[in-house]
């Protein structure tokens, strides 16, 4: 008797194989690499069963957010720098209703949060890690946390350096949020307005 | 550096036997070689240390980065090889799911990257989850032993589902394919399940080395060597030297491609 045909689906296997075998910078492969590190099919390392709830606001503001939705003007650039970036994070709870907002230094260390839960700082560390590239620019990352509970994490490079901005959403953002997003912040970070 | 991780979905398929041999073929060819062990069931150590169950390893980096790479690399005779056992933390095999410990593995990686080698070839545990899972989506290639019998090959589907899963993580990953190992040929379920899997998966998913199952490896074992340094061991030396050539092929830029193309 055939030890492999009649226990393997042998067309799957084969279709299995030829998606390993396609190369990352090849031209056939499908083009699903929105952001750096991750495709469209990553949902996040943990189940929606065993996500942490996250804390903030609550659930109502969640329901807030809608692809494709006019974005106001991004936060004032002036003041001291700690006030500018809780414009920011005010900002993000208007436009993309962000229920809790935190800002990582290329080191790690929390410069800015408003309580969200620590675990989320080193997730958020980790998953900028993961999507540096060699000779690319780092992308964001989005990883699902729960029902309709998404941990964005954003590097921005910023005067002050790379910064790893963290953001609760209902919601991924699309990739023009995400460029206005790096926008407001790299402004909110400009030692130029402070 | 190039960063190898030899892995499998299931268990005792040569994992280990692989990494030690390839390490020592990369070192002999004068390739800086560093081989780390991250299974925690510590079977490089094993075989190639007495003083491994003293040594702190790679588990000890995950649980305190702030240890010195230098403190973890362990010398051998061979200039150009050297090794990282699993280390002592054995509690952290319960703990941390698959990602909890990405930064950290990543943090070692570079740390050996910035000590000069040219590769660091990693035997994992077997399973594509937790420490694995992090190892494999922290690693630049991959290749898999695969025992050469019926059982072990049909577990090739849940395989390359893991895979595909690990590739969404780290899209860089080049699948460099199956090695068969403990290849018999006068076995006929053994040479019936390679000539299967050979018809079943693409060219280029397979390795054309295969590894066969010979008592020297055993016999390497028990003396705490390489096979290739044991006396009568250049026959099998010559199967990993071999596989070190098709692993150099595969690594350069464009082989995908160009197999695909071919």
């Amino acid at each position: 008797m055939d030890p492999l045909r009649s226990w393997l689906d042998a067309g799957e296997v084969q279709r299995l194989a030829a998606r390993l075998i396609e190369s990352v910078s090849d031209p056939a492969a499908p083009a699903t690499m929105g952001e750096a590190g991750f495709d469209e099919g990553f949902v996040g390392f943990t189940g929606e069963g065993s996500a942490p709830a996250a804390p903030g606001p609550a659930a109502s503001p969640l329901e807030r957010h809608e692809p494709g939705h006019p974005v106001s003007a991004p936060p004032s650039a002036s003041g001291p720098f700690l006030e500018k970036i809780r414009c920011f994070r005010d900002w993000m709870g208007r436009e993309f209703a962000a229920a809790g907002v935190f800002i990582l230094d290329r080191e790690g260390a929390v410069i800015f949060h408003d309580g969200l839960d620590e675990r989320f700082h080193v997730l958020a560390r980790s998953l900028a890690l993961a999507s540096r590239r060699p000779g690319a620019s780092t992308g964001n990352v989005h990883l699902k946390i729960g029902a309709r509970i998404i941990l964005e994490v954003i590097p921005v490079e910023t005067a002050c350096g790379c910064l790893v901005l963290g953001a609760v959403v209902p919601a991924s953002l699309p990739p023009e949020s995400v460029r206005t997003v790096r926008e407001a912040l790299a402004a909110s970070a400009s030692p130029a307005s402070r | 550096m190039i960063n190898l991780a030899v892995s499998s979905q299931k268990g005792g398929v040569g994992k280990t036997t692989v990494s030690i041999n390839l390490a020592h073929a990369f070192a002999r060819a004068g390739v800086r070689t560093l081989l780390v062990d991250t299974d925690p069931q510590g079977s490089v150590g094993l075989s190639l240390t007495r003083q491994s169950r003293l040594l702190s390893g790679f588990y000890d980096f995950l649980q305190d980065p702030g240890i010195p790479l230098d403190r973890l690399i362990v010398p051998t005779r061979m200039e150009t090889l050297a090794l990282v056992a699993s280390g002592q933390a054995s509690d952290y095999e319960a703990g941390g799911g698959m990602g909890a410990h990405l930064a950290r593995v990543r943090a070692f990686l570079r740390g050996a990257a910035a000590r000069g080698f040219d590769i660091c070839i990693i035997d994992t545990a077997a399973g594509l989850f937790g420490a694995t899972g992090d190892v494999i989506a922290s690693s630049d290639a991959i290749m898999i032993p695969q025992q050469a019998e019926p059982l072990g090959i049909r577990s090739v589907p849940k395989l390359l589902e893991g895979l595909n899963r690990l590739r969404i993580m780290n899209p860089r990953l080049t699948v460099l394919g199956v090695c068969l190992t403990m290849v018999q040929h006068e076995l006929a379920e053994s040479a019936q399940a390679a000539a299967a899997l050979r018809q079943l998966l693409p060219a280029e998913m397979l390795f054309q080395t295969q590894v066969p199952r010979d008592p020297l490896f055993v016999r390497a074992s028990a003396r705490g060597l390489p096979v290739g340094a044991l006396e009568g061991g250049a026959g099998v030396q010559a199967v990993f030297d071999s596989l070190r050539a098709e692993i150099e092929v595969k690594l350069q830029p464009g082989a995908s491609s160009r197999a695909n193309a071919g």
